[in-house]
Order: structure tokens, then C-alpha cells, then sequence
């Protein structure tokens, strides 16, 4: 399983370095880092919006998993901060040096910064991370924002992950559902301890991405 | 072998350079000379409208009614010399800005074999600075001057001799007197004078007709004032009017790229920075610096860059000059990591950073780094450099539990104290009983400076609800200074989206 796991690790970077090569196949994915979620699912997709609902610890140690692995496998990943409520402090620096971190006040702010960086197609990881807004200001994004956003992310090579308190994403292709419960022992464990007892269920939408990650 | 530049009409060449259009056209440029404006320059419709330089220009109006009169362009005129330079550069390492307008090139270790293939080649890249540069080619400086002077675009003299024979004697710029006297004797031609025995002209006329004798036999030496090849690329433009809108801006901008980047290749060197420089009604100026993320030569992006910036900036007052300055750079070729991931297009990039910078603020994007202080959320925001090769230097530090997602500001709690242990907290996001409380985690700092003093005590909780938070106290005042998680918030069925997994 790690000789599966470094051979798709070297695609995804083959196809970082030479864009320009023939198509990717089916199950062509961005590692997350997290054992079991690439063993079940082979990573992140790339080329589709990827919802993750969840608490907003969730999301923060999503994004720390995420800051963890590129530090690892040596990419970059842009955050884009709707609630400007990322901590670097809670960050090693060597994983807060590939990082771009975009603060937005509004949620349209986010939806434009995250467009553009989603179109830009530099970086292979991008995280919209709307947790921390109030509910009614979600409620608020038409649904045909994620249907564009879904367009856009089909015509480049990214894994475009939306961070959501509640499954909001109508256009995602992958929805990641985590239900991990913690309690104050937890903040003094180890976060490699803490990620890998991270559970996330994703689940797909379109017999396309069945077959992806199946 | 030496070559020279000349661009005829420097002055009016530089007050046309970017309305090329107006060569067609009756268009003099005047200076003032003493209490009068004089025409010191025109385009041929005007001299064939009996316009003449020196003429003021009441006369030169009377002349031609539809005269357009155009005052000097001091900095444009700069740019323009900056620019044949820089062609000059290209062709040889060794070179003389011998006058404004004027570049004398020593070719004589550049393995030059077919002049006449290479002067054609030479010509092409000259007129990409300005259209009329004429080009000699010849044995020595002078001469080579004098052939540049006579070209029609370009002339390379093989024979002195035969080409001196049949040239005026004024071409030499004589003085005055020597002149009379010569034209007295009837010597009109090079040729004629060279023909009279030198000594003896020497011993009749004095010394400088003995220089002028050396000149007009085509056997003069002197060695170059070399320049040293310019760091920085520039062009300017001075506008008659105000200019309200962004348009003529950005077509300007272009030309300039398209010159400078051009002049650039030609050296084979690339932007590593631009320098757009705008000034303002009222003596005011704007300058802004842009770091070219990766340098290219290219001017399209490089143009981008500048699009960019300028689709969202406001100023108070109109630009009456434009000014666009690139610092050059060799080419870096870098070698990556094999395993290493750096940008693929990483001037792309910058113009999306700038993009962002321009939507969200620019101090809002960029990468984080810890401020070197105990002091919680003490960072700021470098500017990303990713398209370089970075290994990563820092240490690999484990870190701990789950990351706090932090209050900017916090919000203000009321927090009930039991046996000095938070029990209760009441704020705007959290409410609940404490079931468990970490802490305190007291911190201070900067007590060496009575300004900077600063000091709190902090708290990780865990309410009733299962939620985790930091809260912190300042003297009496307690806050809610982040979250670790919050629970799940009720499910609004209005905003959850159904979905089927298949």
C-alpha cells in the first residue's frame, strides 16, 4: 500500500512538472497525508470542488493535515480565510512556509479570491474555508456559484476543497463528512496522534467520480 | 572596423518617437532663445513649406499656417539616447555615446567577416529604436562618422579614398575662416584637398588645416570614451493634456514594453523589476516598484503586471507624464529538486496575488510568519516566493491538539470563578457551564519597555456542550479568544443541501 501510495504521489508531481502530458486517468488524486483516507479514497480529486462539513475543529485540523503534507511532499496550498480565524501561531513554521493565506472579511471576498486562485491553476491545493461565517451569510451564495466554481476546477489540475459547518455545496462532487468528538485531553495529544485518529467519510456524486474513487 | 549611429533630427525624433504619425505632417519644434521662440528642428512638409530652423516662429507661421508647433521634450529626448545606446550595446561591448543622437561603435573584435550582410542586420535592429537611424560603416571613427552622416540608411565604405574624393569640404565642419579661404582657392571637395601637399599647407594655413587635411584623407585616429552598458532601461512620454482614463496609459505602456523589452533581448537580458512612474497636475508624483516574480523578456506579461495595477488605481489628479523604468537582469536558471514543486507560470501568479491584493487588501494576503514573541497572535505577512527553489530550512516542530481558530477581535465574556477555576461563561458565542478547564497559562512580556508591557493568563475550557475554547484574562477583563472546536450548529434545513451518495 505505500509502494501505491509513492507511485501516485509521483504522478500527481509528474503532472505538476509537465502539464502539457496526456490526460490523467481515473483516480488521479492529491494525497492528504492521512493514512486512511488515502488508502480508502487515494486523496483529494483533483479537478472537482470537494466539500468537507463538519465542526469547525474539523476544519482546522483539516487544514493542518493539509499544511503538514505539502510541507512533506515540498507543494504549496493557498487558505482562503472567509472568518480570518486561522492561527499561525497553532502552526509549525516550516508548514506556515507554504502556505498562502488570503483573510477575508465577506463571503464574497472569499468566493472572488478563491476564483482567482482557482483559475490561476499555480497551486494544487486550494481550501475555502467558510466555517467560521454565520449560517445566514452562507444561505446567502447562489447555488450556481458552485456549479461555476465546479467548472472552472474541471479544466485544471487543482483539488479545490470547501471547508462548511453544514453540506451547503450543492455542486460537489465529493462530499467528506467528519464526526470525530474531542475533549479537552485532546488539546495536550500530539497531532500526529490527533490526525491519525481522524476519521473522514467521503462520499461521491456522479458515476464518474464513483469510479474515481472507488 | 568602426561603425556609427546617427539619428538625424534628434531632438524633433524624440518629440515624434510615440506619434510617428506626425513625420507626414508640418510639425516644428521650437525653443526659446532669449526672448524669442525659435524653430530649431522640422519634418520635411514643413521645410518644403519654406519653414527653416532658426526662423522664429511669427515667420515660420507666416510660412505655413498649419504649423504644429511642439515644445522640446527634454526626458523623451533621454530615453530616445538611452535606447540607440542600448542597440549600440548589442552590437559590440566597446562603445562611445559620442553626441546625443550619435554612438560609435568598435568592431573590431566582433569577427565580423561580411560587413555589408552584417550592416543589414545591424539596421533592422537599429530601426526598432527609431525608424530614421542611418548607419556607417567604416575604417576609422571619422570616417565612419562621415558615412553615417551621408547614408541613406546605411553605407559601408570600402574605399576611402573613393569615398572622401567627391564629398564637400563643409562636411568636415571647418572653421569658418579656414573654409573662406579654401573656397578662395577653389577647394570644394575632399578630394581637392587632399590633393594640396600637407606640410606646405600646414606651414601656410596653421595647424588646423593640417588636422583637416588628416580628416579629409581619411587617416585620422582617436581612441573611444567607452560607456559602460546601461542597468536600467526607460521611456517616457510627456502628454500635452491631462489624461483622465486608463486607456491611453495602457497603449503607451505597450509601445514602451514592446521598445524596452526588444532592447533587452538584444543584450540577452531579461525585467527583474519595472518602475511606473506617473506625474501628476500640480508637481505631484506617483511611483510604484513591481518585482517581476520571475524575469522574462516577454511583454506581454509584463504588460499584465502593469494592467493589473492600473485597473484599480485612483489618484486625485490626472497624469500630464508617463515614465517606465526597467531594471535588467541575466537570465537565473535555476536547478530544481527532483521531487521539488515550484510554480508553473510564476508571473501568472503575481498578477493573481495582485488581483487578490487589489480585492481584499494587500496586507491581507501573503505568507504567515511567526513574529519571534511569547506574545499570542504576533505574526505577519511575507511576500510569497514561491516560484524559487526553496528547501525548507526550518525545523520540522511536532505541535500539539487540535489548531485554535482565533477572534479577531475576541469577543468580551463574563466568566464566573469557583476555587479559581472558571465555572461559567457568558458571552456573544459562548454560553454554558465549564466542565473542564486547562490552564492557567500565564504569559508576560516586554517589561523592559514601560510602553510594551504587556501580560495575560490563559484558559483552555471545555463546556458542557462538548465545545472547546480559549479565553484569557487582561487585569479583570476576560475574553473569548478563540475555538478549538464548536459543536456542530443545528442543522437549518432551509440551507442544507440534499445529497445522494451513489
Amino acid at each position: 500500500m505505500q509502494a501505491n501510495s509513492a507511485i501516485a504521489g509521483l504522478r500527481a508531481l509528474l503532472a505538476e512538472k509537465f502539464p502539457a502530458a496526456p490526460p490523467r486517468k481515473s483516480g488521479d488524486a492529491l494525497p492528504t497525508g492521512l493514512a486512511d483516507f488515502d488508502e480508502k479514497h487515494g486523496g483529494l480529486q483533483r479537478g472537482v470542488v470537494t466539500e468537507l462539513h463538519g465542526s469547525t475543529g474539523h476544519g482546522a485540523l483539516f487544514t493542518a493535515a493539509m499544511m503538514e503534507h505539502a510541507a512533506l511532499a515540498q507543494h504549496y496550498l493557498a487558505l482562503v480565510d472567509a472568518g480570518r480565524t486561522f492561527d499561525p501561531g497553532s502552526h509549525a513554521p516550516h508548514t506556515l512556509a507554504r502556505l498562502l493565506w488570503v483573510q477575508c472579511t465577506t463571503a464574497a471576498h472569499a468566493l472572488k479570491s478563491a476564483d482567482l486562485l482557482l483559475r490561476d491553476g499555480n497551486l494544487p491545493l486550494i481550501l475555502l474555508d467558510l466555517q467560521s461565517l454565520p449560517l445566514r451569510a452562507l444561505g446567502r451564495i447562489p447555488a450556481n456559484t458552485w456549479h461555476r466554481f465546479q467548472h472552472v476546477a474541471a479544466e485544471t489540475t487543482c483539488a479545490f476543497v470547501v471547508l462548511t459547518p453544514q453540506p451547503i455545496v450543492e455542486a460537489a462532487r465529493t462530499r467528506i463528512h467528519a464526526e470525530n468528538r474531542w475533549n479537552l485531553g485532546s488539546l495536550t495529544l500530539r497531532r500526529k496522534e490527533l490526525l491519525g485518529g481522524f476519521a473522514l467519510q467521503a462520499s461521491a456524486r456522479g458515476a464518474l467520480n464513483e469510479q474515481r474513487i472507488a | 572596423m568602426f561603425a556609427v549611429l546617427i539619428l538625424p533630427s534628434f531632438r524633433l525624433s524624440a518629440a515624434l518617437r510615440w506619434r510617428a504619425e506626425l513625420w507626414d505632417a508640418p510639425v516644428a519644434l521650437v525653443e526659446k532663445a532669449g526672448a524669442k521662440d525659435i524653430v530649431v528642428a522640422c519634418t520635411p512638409a514643413a521645410s518644403a513649406a519654406g519653414v527653416r530652423s532658426g526662423q522664429p516662429t511669427p515667420q515660420a507661421l507666416a510660412r505655413c499656417a498649419e504649423l504644429l508647433i511642439l515644445p522640446p521634450t527634454p526626458a523623451q529626448e533621454r530615453a530616445l539616447d538611452a535606447a540607440l545606446l542600448e542597440v549600440a550595446f548589442s552590437f559590440s561591448p566597446e562603445v562611445e555615446q559620442t553626441a546625443p543622437g550619435i554612438c560609435t561603435v568598435d568592431l573590431r573584435r566582433a569577427g565580423i567577416r561580411d560587413y555589408d550582410a552584417w550592416a543589414k542586420t545591424a539596421a533592422d535592429r537599429a530601426h526598432q529604436c527609431a525608424k530614421n537611424v542611418q548607419l556607417g560603416v567604416a575604417e576609422n571613427p571619422d570616417l565612419a562618422f562621415l558615412a553615417a552622416r551621408n547614408a541613406r540608411q546605411i553605407l559601408v565604405v570600402k574605399s576611402a579614398r573613393d569615398f572622401l574624393t567627391s564629398l564637400a569640404v563643409q562636411e568636415l565642419d571647418p572653421p569658418p575662416q579656414l573654409l573662406g579661404i579654401l573656397h578662395d582657392w577653389g577647394i570644394h571637395t575632399l578630394g581637392q584637398l587632399t590633393a594640396l601637399p600637407r606640410g606646405e599647407l600646414a606651414d601656410r594655413l596653421g595647424p588646423d588645416s593640417a588636422r583637416l587635411w588628416e580628416r579629409a584623407a581619411g587617416r585620422t585616429e582617436r581612441l573611444l570614451r567607452l560607456s559602460r552598458v546601461p542597468e536600467t532601461f526607460a521611456e517616457s512620454a510627456e502628454f500635452e493634456y491631462e489624461v483622465e482614463s486608463t486607456e491611453p496609459l495602457l497603449f503607451l505602456l505597450r509601445r514602451f514594453l514592446d521598445s524596452l523589452t526588444a532592447r533587452l533581448a538584444g543584450l540577452h537580458r531579461v525585467t527583474e523589476r519595472m518602475t511606473l512612474e506617473l506625474a501628476l497636475e500640480g508637481s505631484q508624483r506617483y511611483e510604484r516598484d513591481f518585482q517581476v516574480p520571475s524575469p522574462t523578456a516577454d511583454p506581454s506579461v509584463l504588460f499584465r503586471i502593469l494592467e493589473t495595477h492600473l485597473e484599480t488605481l485612483r489618484l486625485e489628479q490626472h497624469p500630464v507624464g508617463l515614465r517606465l523604468v526597467l531594471a535588467s537582469a541575466l537570465p537565473s536558471h535555476d536547478q530544481f529538486q527532483l521531487f521539488e514543486n515550484t510554480l508553473r507560470d510564476p508571473n501568472r501568479f503575481g498578477e493573481t496575488l495582485a488581483r487578490i491584493s487589489a480585492l481584499v487588501g494587500g496586507g491581507s494576503v501573503g505568507v504567515p510568519v511567526l513574529e519571534d514573541t511569547h506574545r499570542p497572535d504576533r505574526w505577519r505577512l511575507a511576500e510569497p516566493r514561491f516560484h524559487e527553489s526553496t528547501k525548507t530550512t526550518a525545523p520540522a516542530l511536532p505541535m500539539d491538539g487540535i489548531p485554535l481558530r482565533r477572534f479577531r477581535p475576541g469577543f468580551s465574556a463574563n466568566v464566573q470563578i469557583v476555587d479559581h477555576v472558571p465555572a461559567f461563561i457568558v458571552s456573544e458565542k459562548a454560553l454554558g457551564a465549564v466542565i473542564k478547564a486547562g490552564g492557567p497559562f500565564r504569559l508576560d512580556g516586554g517589561w523592559w519597555d514601560a510602553r510594551d508591557t504587556w501580560t495575560t493568563e490563559e484558559w483552555d475550557v471545555e463546556l458542557a456542550d462538548g465545545s472547546l475554547w480559549r479565553i484569557s484574562r487582561t487585569d479583570t477583563a476576560w475574553q473569548l479568544e478563540g475555538s478549538y472546536d464548536e459543536s456542530a450548529l443545528p442543522a437549518a434545513k432551509s440551507n442544507i443541501v440534499p445529497f445522494r451518495a451513489v
